[in-house]
């Protein structure tokens, strides 16, 4: 308020003092109730878990405090490193999938007229508002033998007999699939909502094919919503247990299920720590790599300030 | 005036290079665009004013007002809820019964009929308010954190039970407070969680039966051994529990399901991983849906699903494992600072009624612990919901060593992965 | 003129597929709302029981209204915090020198996306044992708090995203015009990252609203939300109550959706008159 009042008055005398200062506070006071949240609430967790992967269980329920590098040796088991393996190969498939749905998708949003553009992002959104449980139970019937999917492709002659593709790899990929659309397409669409057609035009009017344009201009352009689209869909995937659990029937075994199991039936809770620890570094160094990746090939200083 | 006019310019060309850049980088020098992007980008700002009409004053009223109402609706969450919870202190101990007569049960969802809720409000005066839980190792944490407040009674499974009784986390029952003790079957009493019957009334038992649709596959099912049969290749459903499903194979090699012998474990595991080409699924819930779709052949299942199967296709078989029946009870319980104790016990009193019980275990779908509501079980349900004579050795799961639960964490993951891998 | 139509009906037809699939799964639960038996496999008839139960259940429209306001309250805390903290973070960042503010900036904004990565279940529990802690008493006010500090990396990552490469040249010129700080960010940014604003909102939304997780670490005795009521059925069986409860969800959002985009029609009809006659008319001719 008193910042407008000001800049009315006196538009040009103190500028410049005003100007830096105002930036320091306003900067400081935009970032703060971030930096207060990201500290109790996200450090906090990182901490205690850290510290909790180095202790043991205790009997039947509870913790014991002894350090140890016991749980990270236990990680190395065949077993637990396959379902690492698992989880980053399930990750990557999901992360390109919804990347090809998703980023035209968002991107064909974004061309829109307004109007349409508010209901298709409404439409969207609409069925992630109802139980994520129930969703799932929809895929079930959907995808059940002699379900709507069979009968669909039997009707029109594809297939003789039921496929039987619940609780199979294929039926968890379509879950995950389904369940981080979302985020990509939103992503993509704030960021090439804000593309400036005119410089599309300009490209074409310079003589540009369409291809070139697309690749040489809007591309480039919308590569951070494709970035936080990427960010947003790869994490979560290597964590969604409850998908792979009901859809695949519990027979793809993900770091998330492992952890989830860790936790809820063998009361280990070092033990999950320590797999949750694995988890977020593998997740970082990927995101590392990715983000140097896109710095290196990608637009200047575009995505600086992305992770 | 022409210091910002200049900075104006170079921030557009700024902005312009770095948008073309990608298409300009090529011809670095055609940054003679600038001009028509400056036109273009002063057009879009102006266009961006008219489409949010919301401006200086009244865009700050209505930021203020925003931020009114969620303060305000923070605040009404936050009194609402120190109002409720008025009589129960957090921290303190709150042993009077000043919470206005309301007795809150911890447990699952669905686990008693309304009807009967509604009658006991009636009937009583308290107010039931109910709480659910998703795990029982949730309740655990949480009742662990509140130190044993918060909650009037929980139901939830046997092996947490044991656990919370030995942190002191439940208080000894009044049996003179619940006249109808006696009402409960024997059979469920005095196991491993409560030797003594001090602090639990049971509520419900499950076994975990084999089922299966003797019109898909044409084996005759007597015990889990038959379940490595390979005409059952992909169409088994097992429950989601790892002491279940290794204790299976378990038996069958002749251990008991609570071994401690990591060894024993071992070769359950490598038994179990020539089993997994003919799982279709693991789960825990609704296996009954299942088996009615045809979606597997046969599955080991809890008792509620394997009721509801049977009623809904009387041609499916149910099976009591001739190597021995695993089973498991609900129990109720009081924490040891439940603010309303008097109304836990009057709930006991209520549901331990036979006629009500009977009513109880018809909605839950598990067999009936309390002797007296027996014969009160309609028809349609009574062979399901009493234990039937004659099942053969039946054995609890207790809780087991940690070198035995790390077993069998690494026996089931295998187990879960290989049956991905088929 | 004919390959741009039919790029645009492509473009359309893909939008539509997509959406059709999303659709499917929640079409055949509304289906099976209706259906007599309470299994989802048998085809029973048709049946308005489901229906009747869930209207005398006041426990399940006690545990909605609780998750309704929860989801409001917290995706919009969520957008507060993420749009301030990206406008900051990106506004410090670019500099790219290696000044305390600028590294820190870089190391909040790891930090903050955070919460994605950290196993839900982890976070319930530290975030439990923390509120015990502080002595805050469980219910209401520690799942907003809860649920904000999940939700914020989604307005965080899109407007951050948005506003890469955008802020500096609209924010200074508006600046250098003479608008102060605080002006240039409601009238310049803020528009021009409302977009990013709300499908990030709407994500938050969707995320708390369905959360069981962290939920039911962080409720009090008293606060019931929805889906720990659907997830706590696992003893006795998703009851197909659930259903029914889904699809007058489903149907009032869709109302809700009609009448918004009823509101919105007049005014956008008016303000593109308003602002070019010529493609208006050129529509109508085509």
């Amino acid at each position: 308020m008193e910042s407008r009042k000001s800049a009315k008055k006196a538009p040009q005398k103190d500028k410049p003092a005003r100007n830096g200062k105002l930036t320091l506070c306003g900067t400081t006071f935009s970032v703060l109730p971030l930096y207060l949240f990201t500290l109790a609430f996200v450090l906090a967790p990182l901490i205690y878990m850290f510290v909790l992967s180095f202790m043991q269980r205790g009997g039947s329920w509870g913790v014991e405090m002894s350090l140890s590098f016991d749980n990270y040796l236990r990680i190395t088991e065949p077993v637990y490193l396959g379902t690492f393996t698992e989880s980053i190969k399930l990750a990557l498939l999901c992360t390109l999938f919804v990347a090809l749905l998703g980023y035209p998708f968002g991107y064909f949003m974004a061309r829109l007229s307004p109007l349409w553009r508010q209901r298709v992002m409404l439409l969207l959104i609409v069925p992630f508002w109802t139980s994520s449980l129930m969703r799932l139970y929809g895929w079930i019937i959907f995808f059940r033998a002699n379900g709507t999917l069979d009968h669909a492709l039997m009707g029109i002659g594809l297939t003789q007999g039921p496929l039987r593709l619940l609780y199979s790899y294929p039926a968890v990929v379509t879950g995950m699939v389904y369940a981080l659309l979302p985020f990509m397409a939103y992503s993509v669409y704030a960021s090439a909502e804000k593309l400036d057609r005119s410089l599309v035009e300009a490209s074409r009017n310079l003589g540009a094919s369409a291809l070139r344009a697309f690749f040489s201009v809007s591309f480039p352009l919308t590569m951070p919503g494709l970035f936080s689209g990427i960010v947003l869909t790869f994490i979560p995937s290597m964590g969604l247990f409850f998908i792979a659990d009901i859809l695949g029937g519990s027979k793809v075994v993900l770091v998330g299920n492992l952890i989830q199991e860790q936790l809820m039936r063998a009361h280990d809770w070092p033990f999950a720590a320590a797999l949750s620890v694995c988890l977020m570094a593998l997740t970082s160094i990927f995101l590392f790599l990715y983000s140097r990746l896109t710095r290196a090939l990608g637009s200047g200083g575009e995505l600086e300030g992305l992770v | 005036m022409n210091r910002q006019h200049n900075s104006i310019r170079v921030s557009v060309e700024n902005f312009s290079r770095q948008a073309l850049g990608a298409f300009f980088r090529a011809e670095p020098e055609k940054t003679g665009l600038s001009a028509p992007i400056q036109r273009i980008l002063l057009c879009k700002i102006r266009k961006d004013f008219r489409f949010y009409p919301l401006r200086g004053k009244s865009q700050a009223l209505c930021a203020f007002f925003l931020a009114a109402a969620l303060v305000l609706f923070l605040f009404s969450g936050c009194s609402k809820r120190e109002k409720t919870a008025a009589g129960n202190p957090q921290g303190s101990g709150a042993e009077t019964a000043s919470a206005g007569g309301t007795l809150t049960i911890f447990t699952w969802a669905e686990m008693f009929p309304p009807e009967v809720l509604k009658s006991f409000e009636k009937d009583t005066g308290y107010k039931i308010n109910m709480v659910n839980f998703d795990e029982n190792e949730t309740m655990l944490t949480k009742l662990e954190t509140s130190g044993g407040s918060g909650y009037d009674l929980i139901i939830a499974d046997d092996y947490i039970i044991e656990t919370v009784i030995e942190k002191g986390l439940a208080q000894k029952l009044k049996p003179d407070k619940i006249p109808n003790f006696g009402n409960i079957n024997p059979v469920y009493q005095s196991q491993f969680y409560d030797p003594s019957n001090e602090y639990t009334i049971p509520y419900g038992a499950g076994v975990q039966t084999i089922v299966y649709n003797p019109g898909i596959v044409n084996i005759n099912i007597q015990g889990f051994t038959e379940l490595w049969d390979p005409r059952l290749k992909n169409n088994l459903a097992v429950v989601a529990n790892p002491r279940v499903v290794t204790g299976m194979a378990l038996k069958t090699l002749g251990y008991s399901y609570n071994t401690e012998d990591v060894g024993a474990i071992r070769e359950a595991g490598s038994i179990l991983l020539s089993l997994a080409p003919n799982i279709r699924l693991i789960r825990d819930d609704k296996l009954d849906d299942e088996i009615l779709s045809g979606e597997v052949a046969a599955a080991l299942m809890y008792t509620s699903d394997a009721t509801n199967a049977k009623i809904e296709n009387p041609g499916l078989k149910v099976v009591f494992p001739r190597e021995g029946v695993g089973f498991g009870i609900m129990a109720g319980f009081i924490p040891s600072r439940a603010a309303n104790e008097e109304a836990a016990h009057a709930f006991f009193t209520y549901i331990l009624d036979p006629q009500r019980g009977a009513q109880c275990f018809e909605f839950l779908g598990y067999y009936s612990t309390y002797a007296a509501s027996d014969n009160l079980i309609s028809e349609k349900y009574r062979e399901f919901l009493t234990l039937p004579e004659g099942i053969g050795e039946m054995e609890m799961m207790d809780n087991i060593s940690p070198e035995a639960e790390e077993a069998h964490s690494i026996v089931w993951t295998a187990f879960k992965a290989a049956a991905g891998h088929k | 003129m004919n390959s741009t139509q039919s790029a645009a009906l492509f473009k359309r037809f893909f939008i539509a597929i997509i959406l059709l699939l999303c659709y499917a799964p929640i079409f055949l639960v509304v289906l099976y709302s209706f259906n007599e038996s309470r299994l989802s496999s048998v085809w029973a008839g048709f049946s308005l029981a489901w229906y009747k139960d869930l209207f005398e259940d006041s426990a399940m429209f006690e545990a909605l209204m609780n998750s309704l306001v929860l989801a409001v309250l917290s995706s919009l805390s969520a957008a507060l915090i993420g749009t301030l903290g990206a406008a900051g973070v990106v506004r410090v960042r670019p500099q790219g020198d290696a000044s305390l503010a600028s590294r820190a900036s870089g190391v909040m904004g790891y930090l903050a996306v955070l919460p994605i990565m950290i196993p839900e279940i982890i976070m319930g529990m530290v975030l439990l044992a923390f509120f015990a802690l502080l002595g805050l008493p469980l219910g209401m006010f520690t799942l907003v708090l809860a649920h904000t500090c999940f939700c914020v990396p989604y307005p965080f990552l899109l407007v951050r995203a948005r506003l890469a490469g955008l802020d500096k040249s609209y924010g200074e010129a508006a600046r250098n015009l003479g608008a102060g700080e605080w002006r240039a960010f409601y009238d310049i940014t803020i528009p021009l990252i409302l977009p990013a604003i709300i499908s990030s909102t709407l994500i938050s939304f969707a995320m708390s609203f369905d959360d069981v997780i962290v939920s039911v670490f962080v409720t009090g005795p008293h606060t019931n939300t929805l889906p720990i009521k659907i997830y706590s059925q696992i003893k006795t069986g998703i009851s197909p109550k659930i259903n029914a409860l889904c699809t007058l969800l489903f149907a009032a959002t869709a109302l809700l959706g009609l009448i918004s985009a009823y509101i919105a029609r007049p005014r956008t009809h008016r303000a593109r008159l308003k602002q070019k006659k010529q493609p208006t008319i050129t529509r109508r001719v085509q």
